[in-house]
């Protein structure tokens, strides 16, 4: 198979995403008081309304609108104020009542959109890039100076509830096939569930990549959802379909499922991409189907085709009264809006100077943007020339951290805002070096001491004073007379050497900068 | 009474929702359900252009909600009464390969 982006060269991907959101923050289910909880001992969370009991009626949960006119805001779509909720009647044991309480034509949210901003490497899945001056825009993008921003609409948000859970048993894997028989647990039936529609406005698997990492971001901040993708409180199916480069008709598409993080989901795009050009290239069709992404085996297998549209009989349910949503109940939702990712980050680079790049990798998680507010709190005076540096360490050193130890979070870790200011100005002092500050930073989170106890107990205070450098210095010149006529003669390179004599010299505890700047001082007189 | 549905309209509904029907039966629905459609021909003689569709029976009603606090329901041992087979807790159900599943 041809690699991802030379097959985006002759073909155009379009790609749309279905995102499914367990509204987990709420204590109840959608319809019922029963109460919310992951984990819990199987069918100990039920009522007649979740097992569909004859003659229960379902009253809908005022939070979980609430919440879903909230994710409706914050993803700019127009709230619709007259909705009403539909059955979707299909027989499988997963649903006690055989439907899911779902939303018709109309939803709450409808015609939404967020705008991307693809940079750096994800950028260069986008073909004809080279093509724009920055500022110049094409489709649903417009060139930046270092990517590119891709405006992505989304179709609607709609309400609804999840399904039961169930498990096979007999076949291999907990796979249905084999099974002899399987149990249900209706516990997670019924719980609230938001399920948002994209346009098929997305062209490469980093730009889906990006949108599910802003929704998150989004959903986030809102506190509307934990979001884990591991547990499928957050979850993405992806449709795609290839087109020749150039033509504007569509191709038939394949839903792909079973991408549960964001490095599934752009490889399984990836794949499914490649997958159906080469099969449109070898005069083949692309069968309508779902399809699953095995990422062990690296790639999609066929779930089952799609002969006929399912037939649902989508008809307005008649135990729930409709909606006409006031104008305060919109209003009083809009006041609950927390400042999101992209404003923030608009904020951080006003306020502290940083780059847009900087902003938007502090602004992605909300514990990483409360420590960086943090350390700017404590830097008080400084915040402006630390802002920086301790940007620096956060987005590279820190979320490196935090993404090798799964369970580690930033509230009430011992790296406080106050450690992590002292350590940057213990840097940006050159008392320790920037080498030295990183190695600071891991011990200060496993040991759970101030920066400057550990640079003291390690004895790593660093050396800048020029006085005793400077006599170190001396030594090393004199010691290698040759090489101070080398280096006379024109072999400059030599300079790695003679800092390397003085830092050894000194242990390790020698000022790189200060080194330096006498060296060439001396060298070059 | 106009033949609205046929037997084999009927057998495919009948197949549709799970309801096992016997061939007498089949016979006896399908009078029925055309007897029901043929009830409701008055209302074709009403003038309805632009008149809005109603989904809900009781009108006037709207934006019913409840508050999001917890009630109690039903123990595992109450929610598993009416189970014919149960095992860890869950509701036993025979092995069902094929389609659905898929919202």
């Amino acid at each position: 198979m041809r690699k991802l982006e030379e097959v985006l060269n002759d073909w155009e991907a379009v790609i749309g995403l279905e995102v499914h959101a367990e509204l987990t923050t709420l204590e109840t289910k959608m319809f019922c008081g029963c109460k919310l909880e992951f984990g819990a001992e199987p069918n100990t969370h039920t009522c007649p309304v979740c097992l569909g009991l004859p003659g229960a009626l379902p009253v809908p949960n005022k939070a979980a609108i609430e919440g879903i006119v909230l994710a409706g805001l914050a993803t700019n779509c127009d709230i619709e104020k007259h909705t009403t909720f539909y059955r979707k009647n299909y027989m499988y044991p997963d649903m006690a009542k055989n439907f899911q309480t779902t939303q018709g034509p109309v939803a709450f949210c409808m015609r939404g959109h967020l705008d991307l901003d693809v940079d750096g490497p994800a950028a260069r899945e986008r073909h004809g890039l080279d093509a724009l001056e920055p500022g110049q825009a094409e489709g649903n993008i417009t060139r930046t100076e270092d990517g590119y921003t891709a405006h992505v609409g989304i179709t609607r948000i709609h309400m609804e509830e999840d399904a039961g859970k169930m498990v096979h048993v007999g076949g291999g894997e907990g796979r249905i096939a084999g099974a002899t028989h399987s149990l249900v647990d209706y516990n997670r039936a019924g719980t609230p569930l938001i399920e948002l529609v994209t346009e098929p406005d997305l062209r490469t698997p980093e730009e889906a990549r990006l949108f599910m990492q802003k929704l998150r971001a989004i959903y986030l901040a809102l506190g509307i959802s934990d979001c884990s993708m591991e547990e499928g409180s957050l979850r993405c199916d992806g449709n795609v379909s290839l087109r020749r480069r150039g033509s504007a008709g569509l191709g038939v598409k394949t839903e792909l499922k079973n991408m549960n993080s964001f490095k599934n989901l752009h490889d399984g795009l990836a794949y499914e991409i490649c997958r159906q050009a080469e099969v449109l290239e070898e005069g083949g069709q692309i069968y309508q189907e779902t399809r699953h992404w095995d990422p062990s085996a690296k790639r999609t297998i066929v779930m089952r085709v799609k002969e006929t549209a399912d037939d649902y009989r989508l008809f307005p349910e008649p135990d729930l009264a409709p909606y006409d949503l006031s104008d305060e109940f919109i209003e009083a939702v809009r006041a609950k809006l927390p400042e999101l990712p992209d404003q923030k980050a608009k904020r951080f680079e006003a306020e502290f100077g940083l780059s847009a790049y900087d902003a938007r990798h502090l602004t992605e998680h909300g514990s990483t943007a409360r420590f960086f507010e943090g350390c700017m709190a404590e830097a008080a005076g400084d915040a402006a020339a630390l802002a920086k540096p301790v940007a620096n360490l956060v987005i590279n050193d820190v979320t490196a951290y935090l993404n090798a130890h799964e369970g580690f979070a930033l509230d009430g870790s011992p790296l406080t805002p106050e450690r992590m200011v002292e350590l940057v100005r213990l840097a940006e002092a050159d008392s320790i070096s920037s080498k030295q500050a990183k190695e600071v930073l891991l011990a200060v989170i496993e040991e759970g001491k101030a920066p400057k106890a550990i640079v003291e107990e390690r004895g790593m205070e660093q050396v800048s004073d020029a006085g005793a450098i400077e006599a170190v210095v001396d030594e090393v010149l004199a010691a290698n007379p040759d090489k101070v006529e080398q280096y006379k003669g024109g072999k400059t390179g030599l300079m790695g050497f003679f800092v390397g004599q003085c830092m050894k010299a000194m242990a390790g505890q020698g000022n790189p900068k200060v080194i330096n700047e006498l060296l060439a001082a001396k060298l070059d007189a | 009474m106009t033949q609205h549905l046929t037997e084999s309209d009927v057998r495919g509904i009948a197949e549709y929702t799970r309801i096992g029907l016997s061939p007498g039966e089949v016979g006896r629905m399908t009078a029925d359900l055309n007897s029901i459609i043929d009830s409701l021909a008055p209302i074709t003689e009403y003038d309805l252009e632009g008149v809005e569709p109603t989904f809900h029976p009781i009108g006037g009603l709207s934006n019913v909600m409840r508050d999001d606090e917890p009630v109690p329901g039903f123990t595992q041992e109450e929610a598993l009464s009416n189970a014919p087979k149960q095992e860890d807790g869950c509701f036993l159900i025979p092995s069902i390969l094929g389609e659905g599943g898929d919202r």
